[in-house]
Formats: C-alpha cells, sequence, structure tokens
C-alpha cells in the first residue's frame, strides 16, 4: 500500500492567480526516495509544500496513511503535520537558539503548550536529541547557537530536527541549493542513510538532476505544472530528461 | 573638442546657479517668517514693564544660584521613590503592552480590519496624551502620591513599547516560522520558538529605554502629586526656598545621568 497517493493536484500561489499545479497526480511507497525535477517554475516547491498544506491546494486529494490531508481540520492537520518531517532549501532554524533547542523543536507538536514555553523537555526527548544530533555528526556542537554554524551543519541540523518528529514521511524541500558541491553530496548521503535507518519515504525537490539521479530511487518529472515522468531513475534517459526540461518557465 | 565640451560647462553653472538662487530665496522666507515670530513674542507679547528690565530679571536669576545643603538627607526617599516609579511604571505598562501588541502586529493579529485598527489606535492614544495629563487622570483618579505616578508612567510607556515590538513582529525573518509550523507547533509554541527568540534584543532595548525616559517623567509628575522629586520641587517652590529649587533640580538631574549611564551599559549588554 501505497504511503502518500496524491490525485488530480491543483494549486495556484493566491487566489485568482495563475495555476502553478494542473493535476498532478502520482503515490509514494514505503521504500522511495523520489525526487521531483523540473525547470524553474514547473511547481516542484509548489507540489512539496500542497503535501503539508504549508500552500493550500485549490483541489484534488492527498491521502497520506488513508487520511486526506487536504480535507481535514486545521486542528487535525497540527496533528498529522507532527508526522511529516520538512527540510529546507534555507534550513529554517532560529539562529539564536542552540542547536539543541533548535532539535528538541522538532519535538513541539508532541510535546504540552505549557512545558514547551518553559523549555521543559522529557528527558527521552532531550536523549532521543542527543542520539540525532550523534547520528548527523554534531555532538560536539550542542550548545552552539545555530548562526554559528556552516551551511552544511546546519542543514544537518535540520535533518536531525526532521528525524526527531520519527516521521512517517520526509518532505525535503531543495536540501542542496544553498550549499557548495561538496557538501551538497555529504548531505544527500545522510539523507539517504537515515531515510533507509528509520525506514522514512523521502519526497524530496531537486533541481540538480545529477544529485536526483544519483541519490533517488524514483523520479517525479514536472514542467509547467503538469507531470512529464513517473518512474523508477533507471528510466530516466536523455530523450525524456529533454521532453521535461523543454520549455522554460521563469 | 571645444564644441563638445562648451555647452556641458554652461550646462552646469547654470544649474549650479539655479542652486544657489533657491537656497537663498528659501533662507530669506525663512528669515522673515522667524523675525515676524521673534517680534510678536518678544517686543509685542512680553510685558517688559513688569518684568523690570534685564538689571532685574539678572537679580531673580541670581537668586537661584546656590545650594541648600540642609535638603539633602530629605532628598533620600523621593529619589528613591522616583526611581521606584519609573522601574514599576515601565513593569507595568510592558505587561499591559501585550493584549495591545497582539493586536496591533499584522502578522499575529486577529483581524487586520478591526483588531489592528484598534490596536495601532490605543498605542496612539497612549502616546499622544502628555505624562502631565495622564499624571492628574490618576491622581483625581486614585489620589496624592506615586500609585497615581506609577499608573500614569505605565499608560504613557505602552505606547511605545507596544509599537517598536510590534513593527519588530512584523519584521521577523518568516522562514523559522513556517518550520515550526510544519512540526505541528500550535500558535503559541510557534511565538515561544520562532517569534520570539527574533525579537528579544529589541524588546529589551526599548524596555531599558523607556525605563530611562520614565525617570524624567516620574520626576516631573510630582509637580501635580504623583510623588517623588517632583513633589519635593513643588514644596520648594512653593516655600520661596530658591536654593533648595535649585538643589532639587541638580538632584533631578543626578538621578537622569545616573539612569542614562545604567540603561547605555545595559542596552550594551543586550544586543
Amino acid at each position: 500500500m501505497a504511503i502518500l497517493e496524491v490525485r488530480d493536484l491543483r494549486a495556484r500561489y493566491s487566489k485568482g492567480g495563475r495555476e502553478i499545479l494542473k493535476g498532478v497526480s502520482f503515490s509514494v511507497e514505503a521504500d522511495d526516495f523520489c525526487a521531483v525535477i523540473g525547470p524553474s517554475g514547473a511547481g516542484k516547491s509548489t507540489l512539496i509544500r500542497c503535501i503539508n498544506r504549508l500552500v493550500e491546494p485549490d483541489s484534488g486529494s492527498i491521502v497520506l496513511y488513508g487520511r486526506d490531508v487536504a480535507q481535514i481540520s486545521t486542528r487535525e492537520l497540527r496533528q498529522t503535520r507532527r508526522h511529516i518531517g520538512m527540510i529546507f532549501q534555507e534550513f529554517n532554524l532560529v539562529n539564536r537558539m542552540s542547536v539543541m533547542d533548535n532539535v528538541l523543536a522538532g519535538r513541539l507538536g508532541a510535546v504540552g503548550t505549557l512545558r514547551s514555553i518553559v523549555k521543559l523537555f522529557p528527558r527521552g526527548d532531550i536523549e532521543r536529541a542527543l542520539a540525532m544530533l550523534d547520528r548527523v555528526g554534531l555532538i560536539d556542537h550542542v550548545d552552539k547557537r545555530a548562526d554559528q554554524l556552516s551551511g552544511g551543519q546546519r542543514q544537518r541540523v535540520g535533518i536531525a530536527r526532521a528525524l526527531m518528529q520519527d516521521p512517517k514521511l520526509l518532505l525535503v524541500d531543495e536540501p542542496t541549493s544553498s550549499l557548495d558541491p561538496k557538501i551538497s553530496r555529504e548531505v544527500m548521503t545522510l539523507i539517504r542513510e537515515v531515510a533507509r535507518e528509520f525506514h522514512v519515504p523521502v519526497l524530496c525537490n531537486i533541481h540538480d538532476v545529477q544529485l536526483a539521479t544519483e541519490f533517488c530511487s524514483r523520479i517525479l518529472g514536472l514542467q509547467d505544472g503538469v507531470k512529464m515522468f513517473d518512474g523508477p531513475t533507471a528510466a530516466l534517459d536523455r530523450r525524456k530528461l529533454d521532453e521535461i526540461y523543454a520549455m522554460e518557465v521563469l | 573638442m571645444a564644441l563638445t565640451v562648451a555647452p556641458g560647462l554652461g550646462m552646469v553653472l547654470r544649474n549650479r546657479n539655479l542652486r544657489l538662487l533657491r537656497a537663498a530665496a528659501f533662507a530669506a522666507v525663512i528669515a522673515a517668517i522667524a523675525i515676524v515670530c521673534l517680534h510678536q513674542v518678544m517686543v509685542v507679547d512680553t510685558d517688559w514693564a513688569r518684568l523690570g528690565g534685564f538689571a532685574a530679571v539678572m537679580k531673580t536669576t541670581g537668586r537661584f544660584i546656590g545650594i541648600d545643603w540642609s535638603l539633602l538627607p530629605l532628598l533620600v526617599v523621593p529619589v528613591i521613590e522616583t526611581l521606584m516609579m519609573a522601574t514599576l511604571g515601565t513593569v507595568v505598562g510592558a505587561i499591559l503592552c501585550v493584549p495591545v501588541i497582539w493586536l496591533g502586529a499584522l502578522n499575529i493579529t486577529p483581524s487586520r480590519h478591526l483588531a489592528y485598527p484598534l490596536g495601532r489606535l490605543l498605542m496612539t492614544v497612549s502616546r499622544s496624551i502628555h505624562e502631565i495629563v495622564w499624571a492628574l487622570i490618576f491622581v483625581s483618579a486614585v489620589g496624592l502620591g506615586s500609585l497615581a505616578g506609577i499608573l500614569a508612567l505605565a499608560m504613557r510607556s505602552i505606547g511605545f513599547i507596544a509599537k517598536i515590538t510590534a513593527e519588530a513582529i512584523e519584521n521577523v525573518d518568516k522562514r523559522p516560522i513556517e518550520a515550526m509550523q510544519a512540526t505541528g507547533a500550535g500558535t503559541l509554541q510557534v511565538f515561544r520558538f520562532a517569534i520570539m527568540p527574533q525579537i528579544l534584543p529589541v524588546v529589551l532595548g526599548v524596555l531599558i529605554f523607556e525605563w530611562d525616559i520614565n525617570i524624567r517623567r516620574s520626576a516631573i509628575m510630582g509637580l501635580v502629586g504623583a510623588g517623588g522629586l517632583g513633589l519635593t520641587f513643588h514644596r520648594q517652590m512653593v516655600m520661596f526656598n530658591w536654593p533648595g529649587v535649585t538643589t532639587v533640580i541638580l538632584a533631578i538631574l543626578a538621578l537622569i545621568a545616573l539612569g542614562e549611564l545604567l540603561s547605555h551599559h545595559a542596552r550594551k549588554a543586550v544586543t
């Protein structure tokens, strides 16, 4: 059974604006590391953000573990988001907070409001956070302020934060666009490894086709809001790639 | 070469002369207004006869020179009272600010068309009413003494603290907010983790700044009975103890200077 099943997804950024996604349908299986590729303006970022409704879709269904995310109420959405981890292009850390607090913030959905306001996270969460930081190689930077870290280190904090949620799905939005090529490979390697370790399917928006084909098991090709390709990486050949990138929408 | 240079030079010189002409005209208008106003205030509206002439004015001023040393021990309590008023006034004002800030910041207000204008209106009202007027309102409401002063300072402080804080909230980096929302955090949690860390230096800075200003305000409020050094000042005036008046003024000056020193170092430590 598919973890995520998206049917005929349509979305636009603002009411009455241009339609960005024009009826996209696909599914993500339990072991997928699925890359979304396509030219600028194809709707890759919008697609990722519709899954956890950071962008509100116009119509269509987004069924995660049998529940249609597009239909649920705000309270139910908050609960659902707890199980969807997200990694951002610009890391989206709280710069003035310590690495530890940033990672613990991944548990905000699960910890009660009053406890979290005074930062009284349960001991189990703190132990888990330390384990995550160790796993991503940042155990020596636990008490540093987030803005004292390099780009690659910050992204690893972001990865640790997403994993803290014990997610059922990982949404990744251009994880390497703000990083240099060598660090990009390290980050992609880390994401692939932890996704396998923690058995989490990944839906990753990426514009570097080389990285996509090297690290991802499945490719979703988007052009101008329409799905042009959907299949295993091996099936993506030169001709199909040219088709996807034929029309550059800026 | 000469043909291309000459028109260019001519144009630059013409522009320069035009600028000088405009500046001279502007200065002439300002000078004319100043002369008319000064004439009205100093020559027409001032009763020079009653003042008794320049020598008399100098004699009156001379009476204020001198310090009444016997007054110093009596100033200790008013000084403490003034400081306490300023501190409590700032704290109470900061607490009262919270709903005003919530209403008056575009990205967290419950309604852009009703709550937000209300929030901005409250900020404006607080800042439009002079501290003396606030003091008069509270002296008639709760009686003479420092309580009136504290409440008046609180009401006057709301405007600025809320305005600066609301604007800081409107200017936060949205990316951590997005990240917190994506983890399923509630509104209060998003505020605590994504917004608060970003605005904390600004908020602390404005609180220290307002405390410093409130020291001066609380000294003045005493004039209308709200306690502190201002009350001592008033008493010395009605007793015609001119050196005493000077002493109190110097004490107020010293207090404000101290406040400025403390707030300067505190703000450095925070930002």
